[in-house]
């Protein structure tokens, strides 16, 4: 088999499996928690040798393999290296944890069979060299996905929220498709590699710039934007491991989509624009509606909604690598917090047990941002921070506002020196790794992804707004205590913890609230 | 006031829940106690839907195996003195094979609204409610707390008037509906029960039914109220909750009234009516009654089989243990390692009720049965350690500091961007479950302030007469409380040790060890008669139930003289940790080979890392000759009591009123939770979602979940819990217990209406005398052993 060919072996090994998932019967089916978890380490091992193909051989597209032009290719760059490694050992975790989870679960098979369907066909996804094979692995993902979302087809919560999410995600098929056929027109190509390089030449036209236009929509509808988020925050009400799944693997497909494309996405800068505004409020509004939260794993959605809009936002500002980066970085975090989220009793009581939290008044937060601006200044000069784009100069504005909340909660009146020094030094500990991260990322990806261009007055004004209500947001959250009692504030919790209805509004729409017998 | 008694008669009718930090079983028929089981089963039938027996062909398959015995079933029916009962036995069996007519709870305004309108009413109020509740009452999840100025009635009001979801779902002017009901919750129940026309008389049952479409977070309610009584406070949160639901009530009957009037009226008629049993509850009642006779002979024969002879001498080792069920395993292996080991039981709290202090923590923890208000106050470090403590809380705030920052807006993006990659490790090192928590090993705990020497003195022989531990002391007596070790797991608490109000049971080893090795002590105690050698040291030590590990925390009282001792125990512990894991891997999926119950004990995807209390059936209170040796299985609770040292029966009242009613309290929460999962159980572990650190909700949101998991009961093929009553079995003169009995109204409630099964054991421990309610004993067959005549316990 030529060394080509071995990515596919990943995708085929899981889809074995499935075979045998869905064959198996009753609880407990005998080695094949042992086959599925096999399946995926070797779908890692796959990911591993095609990386260390790709450093050696370069990037390469493999040839089509099909008919009539249609068929599956392999597009092996950093990109897809990268989200293979990802999904591949995300795609292990879950699996592995699955086989013990679901133990004495009557559908174990059946649940096993879904969940490497639905890890076989992300790798599709991530690795398609073609467009055809790209709209497939999509739809088919989010398919797939919906059968593991109505494992307990009996819970009426379950059928709500997967409704809002079938709905949700037909519509993005149709964006996508929208979006291929019109790349297809502009390029007179399926091919993924040919399209990107023409589209970096600046070709393409206004077929490519709806093209860009489309896959922003599909993207965002993937991501769970404002206001298409509902469906992301509802759907707990299947086995843990298919949340781990879906908010560190599946979730990404809008980034991937986006970084995927980002040649073509450069031809758009109005569609990037939407990008940084939707993806910003949704950001912000997110990650507000994820404070009002008491349920962990609910809490959690929100907070993946939130991080897909700093990613979405960081996509509009044409930071790429970065959004590759956080897509990487997120998923790690999320799966793990999923997977842990039984400790939330153990955790709540342990931050209980030392006392109250030392609230920070308005001028121990001025002295937190100040010194957050001095450790970014100066970790930045030791990265280079003067030779990077403006765009990410300011997106660092994002760490001293978060850095500055964590020295803040040192500085409270209440709050011991000892406290004090331990924030500053996880505080540029934090910066250390943000600046290393990014050098790696830019490193990791110099040549596959485009450069940023130079800012316009359009994306300037986007900067300037960003870092406005970035910092107006964590200036008030650093603040909380001393205005979150006010009624005014009372009544704006309600409608945030709500997340301003949508999903009430959807329901509606669709119904989720009619009771069963009576349809 | 009707209204107002009603409301408190119902609320008293829900059982409490504990949060999940430390929670404790619950009798979930603790407010039907006064009753049958017939009766509550009409009664939770009508305001739950609820079951109070499991399915009828639970009972056939056991009546066609042979499990359940034709004399069985007679002396069941014999005993049922309802008229409704089937005439005889062919009946009765008959009545087994037919299922069941199931009434289902009387519908609510909110289920006849959903009936009328298609629109699931009830599912919303829950969502909504729950959604609520959830923020209210958390205990630190959501960095932007709800507001908590005033009552939950106050601030529900607060959200419901600002809340637009109703209106969306289409009822339309609740916000307002809400606004114009009174500020006041009395007045507000007074409006609406006005509004609603309910006579006085339906009032108590449909109370009952509205607070039980509240699932846990009326049990929450109801344990609020009973901590506060505990403390002789007051807390009306489980009225107010009433109050809220029942505008939800009329708002819909306002919304809905024509098309429900007729209905309604039915409804409200019903809950007129008294709660009375259907030939069906009694036929329930008699099968259940007929499983419990067939699980009581065996255990008869069990306790028949000849006692091994116990040797003379002074013992190698003492080890006392938590009386609960899984020590009963290990217990039987560590006396099968050296036939000189002498172990008994007692309760896990090891009779000193504190309200502990952890190692650098300012909460106080109620580490004592939660019946008690713990009249005790310790702490774990003393001045010596001032300085790690403080570290400690530095290291603490640090790291909360850090959790903040990782999930507040804004900063959390930066935390993703410059720490994630890190978590590709902790998902290795969790996926192969490459860390074991530790043990808990706090500094030594104190009494803090500490006691005078008069009430140690008293502490310790109150403590040493109870555990009919006086005389005969070995060289090194263990006192060993227990918890479990396990990860990622929201019910840990419900593995630990009850009797410790849900902690592990290692704090109040320690402290009664450093009591009975107090000089002092030990000097004042041989005036009340209790002589301890001087040699006799007493040693802290904590059982592991998940992977039968114990540790002893022998920097507590180093001792080199006892060095030797020390090691020789350490040995046995670990030898019988081996026996005992052997024995359980049996009764868990997957749990052969050695090292497999370690590993699943750090599994963070292990549901079912061990089986708890599942199981339990008997209690027996007597002397461990009696017991020693005989195939229990982990399935009884063995209290070591000599009624013959007993004075005045003292120790015998008090196990009837503490162990007794903590162990029926375990036992009726697996009952409750095998027969109505739905209603007393926790629901799928693979759906928990926690909610502000004190309870879990299957999926999304809704009702918190109270009781056990499904997974705790169930291995997925087969039920690992039997659902029987307990039988309590105490080696004491049948007039002794009469007593007790009498004087103790609540506790002869739950044997007279048989919540508990009662025996006396004769001086064999056989099963002599069985108690048939109304303080009378009847003498049971010596079936098992025809040849020996029966003979009397006095």
């Amino acid at each position: 088999m030529p060394i080509e060919l071995l990515p596919f072996v990943a995708p085929v090994t899981l889809l074995v499996s499935a075979a045998a998932g869905f064959l198996s019967h009753g609880p407990r089916p005998r080695l094949l928690a042992r086959l599925s978890e096999a399946s995926a380490l070797i779908a890692i091992a796959v990911a591993v040798i095609s990386a260390v193909v790709l450093v050696l051989g370069g990037r390469h597209l493999t040839r089509l393999f099909g008919l009539h032009g249609v068929g599956v290719s392999i597009e092996l760059d950093t990109v897809s290296v990268v989200m293979l490694l990802l999904i591949s050992f995300i795609g292990w975790v879950v699996v592995r944890y699955a086989a013990t989870y679901l133990d004495g679960e009557a559908r174990q098979g059946a649940f096993t069979g879904w969940l490497c369907m639905t890890l076989a066909s992300v790798l599709l996804l991530v690795l398609s060299g073609n467009l055809v094979q790209l709209v497939l692995a999509w739809v088919a993902t989010s398919l797939f996905l919906h059968r593991l979302l109505l494992f307990y087809p009996d819970r009426s919560a379950a059928r709500r929220a997967a409704a809002k999410k079938f709905v949700t995600a037909r519509v993005g098929d149709v964006a996508l498709i929208a979006a291929v056929t019109l790349l297809a027109l502009a390029y007179g190509s399926i091919d993924i590699a040919a399209i990107l390089s023409a589209a970096r030449s600046g070709r393409g036209g206004f077929l490519a710039v709806g093209a860009g236009g489309f896959l922003a929509m599909a993207a965002l509808l993937k991501s769970a934007q404002f206001p298409s988020h509902g469906w992301l925050t509802e759907v707990m009400e299947t086995p843990t491991p298919v949340s781990a799944l879906l908010h560190a693997g599946v979730i990404n497909a809008g980034g991937f989509l986006l970084i995927r494309f980002a040649d073509v996405m450069l031809l758009a800068p109005g569609v990037l624009a939407v990008l940084v505004m939707i993806g910003g409020f949704t950001a912000l509004f997110a990650g507000l509606v994820m404070l009002t939260q008491p349920a962990v794993k609910t809490s959690l959605a929100w907070s993946t909604v939130a991080q897909m809009g700093f990613m979405i936002l960081e996509c509009g500002l044409a930071l790429f690598p970065l959004a590759l980066l956080h897509i990487v970085a997120h998923s790690l975090y999320k799966a793990h917090s999923f997977l842990a989220s039984g400790g939330a009793v153990d955790l709540i009581a342990a931050n209980r047990r030392p006392g109250p939290v030392a609230i920070p008044r308005a001028g121990a937060v001025g002295r937190a941002f100040i010194l957050a601006l001095a450790i970014y200044v100066v970790v930045g000069l030791g990265f280079g921070i003067q030779h990077k784009s403006p765009q990410a100069v300011v997106l660092g504005a994002i760490l001293i506002f978060g850095v500055a909340y964590l020295i803040a909660q040192g500085l409270g009146d209440d709050a011991p020196r000892a406290l004090a020094q331990r924030t500053v030094v996880y505080a540029i500990a934090t910066s250390v790794g943000y600046f290393t991260l990014q050098m790696f990322a830019a490193w990791l990806t110099a040549g596959v992804l485009p450069a940023v261009p130079a800012p316009g007055p359009l994306q300037w004004a986007l900067m300037v707004l960003a870092v406005i209500s970035f910092g107006l947001v964590a200036v008030l959250q650093a603040l909380f205590p001393l205005w979150a009692s006010h009624p005014a504030a009372a009544g704006l919790r309600v409608h945030l913890s709500n997340g301003f209805y949508v999903n009430a509004l959807l329901d509606r729409l669709l119904h989720g609230w009619r009771l069963r017998n009576a349809t | 006031m009707k209204l107002h008694a009603a409301a408190e008669r119902a609320a008293r009718a829900v059982p409490p829940v504990w949060p999940l930090a430390s929670s404790v079983a619950v009798n979930p028929f603790l407010g039907q106690a006064h009753e049958g089981l017939a009766s509550v089963g009409a009664r939770l039938e009508r305001v739950a839907g609820a079951p109070v027996t499991m399915p009828r062909g639970w009972y056939q398959e056991r009546i066609a195996g042979g499990v359940i015995t034709d004399a069985d079933l007679s002396a069941a029916l014999a005993s049922a003195t309802d008229a409704r009962r089937p005439t005889n036995l062919s009946a009765l069996k008959s009545a087994a094979l037919a299922s069941r007519s199931n009434i289902g709870a009387a519908p609510t305004i909110a289920d006849l609204a959903a009936k009328a309108s298609g629109i699931d009413w009830s599912g919303l109020i829950a969502d909504r409610f729950g959604a609520w509740a959830a923020g209210y009452f958390d205990e630190g999840q959501a960095l932007w707390a709800a507001p908590r100025g005033g009552g939950p009635y106050d601030a529900w009001r607060a959200v419901a008037t600002h809340d637009l979801t109703p209106e969306i779902v289409g009822l339309s002017g609740f916000a307002a509906f809400v606004s114009e009901i009174p500020a006041r919750a009395p007045d507000a129940l007074e409006t609406v029960v006005h509004r609603l026309a309910i006579p006085a008389d339906a009032l108590e049952t449909y109370f009952h039914r509205l607070l039980m479409t509240l699932g846990g977070w009326a049990q929450y309610a109801r344990y609020r109220l009973w901590e506060a009584e505990l403390r002789c406070g007051a807390d009306t949160t489980i009225t107010e909750f009433l109050t809220i639901r029942l505008i939800w009530e009329a708002a819909l009957f306002d919304r809905y009234q024509d098309q429900i009037d007729a209905p309604w009226r039915a409804v409200v008629a019903s809950h007129v009516s008294p709660v009375t049993p259907t030939a069906d509850h009694v036929v329930d009642t008699i099968l259940q009654d007929a499983s419990e006779r067939a699980a009581q002979r065996s255990l008869a024969d069990t306790l028949a089989a000849p006692a091994p002879v116990a040797t003379a001498g002074r013992p190698a080792l003492q080890a006392a243990f938590c009386i609960d069920v899984r020590s009963e395993v290990y217990r039987r292996a560590l006396e099968t390692v050296n036939p000189d080991i002498q172990t008994l039981g007692f309760a896990g709290f090891f009779g000193l009720p504190v309200s502990h202090r952890r190692f650098a923590s300012d909460v106080r923890e109620p580490r004592s049965p939660v019946l008690l208000n713990p009249g005790l106050t310790t702490r774990s470090g003393g001045q010596e350690d001032a300085a790690e403590d403080q570290s400690a809380r530095f290291r603490a705030r640090a790291k909360r500091a850090w959790g903040r920052f990782k999930l507040a807006a804004v900063s959390s993006f930066a935390f993703v961007e410059a720490m994630g990659p890190i978590y590709a490790g902790r998902l290795v090192c969790d996926a192969l479950g490459l860390q074991a928590p530790p043990a808990p090993n706090d500094p030594t705990p104190r009494f803090d302030p500490d006691l005078d020497l008069v009430t140690r003195t008293m502490a310790a022989e109150t403590v040493l007469r109870a555990m009919s531990l006086t005389a005969h002391f070995a060289r090194l007596v263990l006192l060993i409380g227990h918890g479990a070790n396990v990860s990622n797991n929201p019910h840990a608490s419900s593995l630990h040790c009850g009797a410790c109000g849900g902690y592990s049971g290692e704090v109040n080893a320690r402290l009664l060890a450093a009591l009975l090795n107090d000089p002092e002590v030990r000097a004042g105690l041989v005036a009340h008669g209790i002589e301890i050698p001087a040699d006799t040291l007493f040693f802290p030590g904590l059982h592991d139930t998940t992977t039968d590990a114990v540790t002893l925390y022998s920097e507590d009282h180093p001792s080199s003289a006892h060095a030797h001792d020390l090691t020789a125990a350490r040995a046995w512990l670990a030898a019988a940790g081996k026996i005992a894991r052997g024995e359980r891997a049996l009764r868990l999926p997957r749990g052969a080979g050695e090292g497999r119950l370690i590993k699943r004990s750090r599994d963070w995807a292990e549901v079912r890392p061990e089986w708890a209390l599942a199981g339990c059936k008997a209690f027996i209170a007597a002397p461990r000759p009696r017991t020693a040796g005989k195939a229990l299985a982990g399935r009884a609770f063995l209290h070591d009591y000599d009624w013959k040292s007993d004075q005045d029966f003292a120790v015998l009242e008090l196990i009837l009123t503490a162990p007794v009613v903590v162990a029926s309290w375990i036992s009726l929460q697996y009952y409750g939770s095998t027969v109505a999962p739905e209603v007393f159980g926790a629901g799928n572990k693979l759906l928990h979602n926690v909610i502000g650190g004190l309870g879990v909700v299957e999926g999304n949101g809704g009702l918190m979940r109270a009781g056990l998991p499904w997974q705790s009961i169930h291995d997925g093929e087969r039920y690992v819990h039997e659902p029987l009553r307990l039988s309590v079995c105490i080696e004491a003169p049948r007039e002794a217990v009469t007593g007790v009995l009498e004087r103790h109204e609540g506790v002869r409630a739950l044997f007279d209406n048989h919540w508990l099964h009662l025996f006396a054991l004769d001086e064999a421990g056989r099963m002599a005398w069985r108690y048939a309610g109304d303080l009378r004993w009847t003498a049971m067959s010596a079936a098992s052993d025809p040849a020996t005549p029966v003979r009397m316990a006095v």
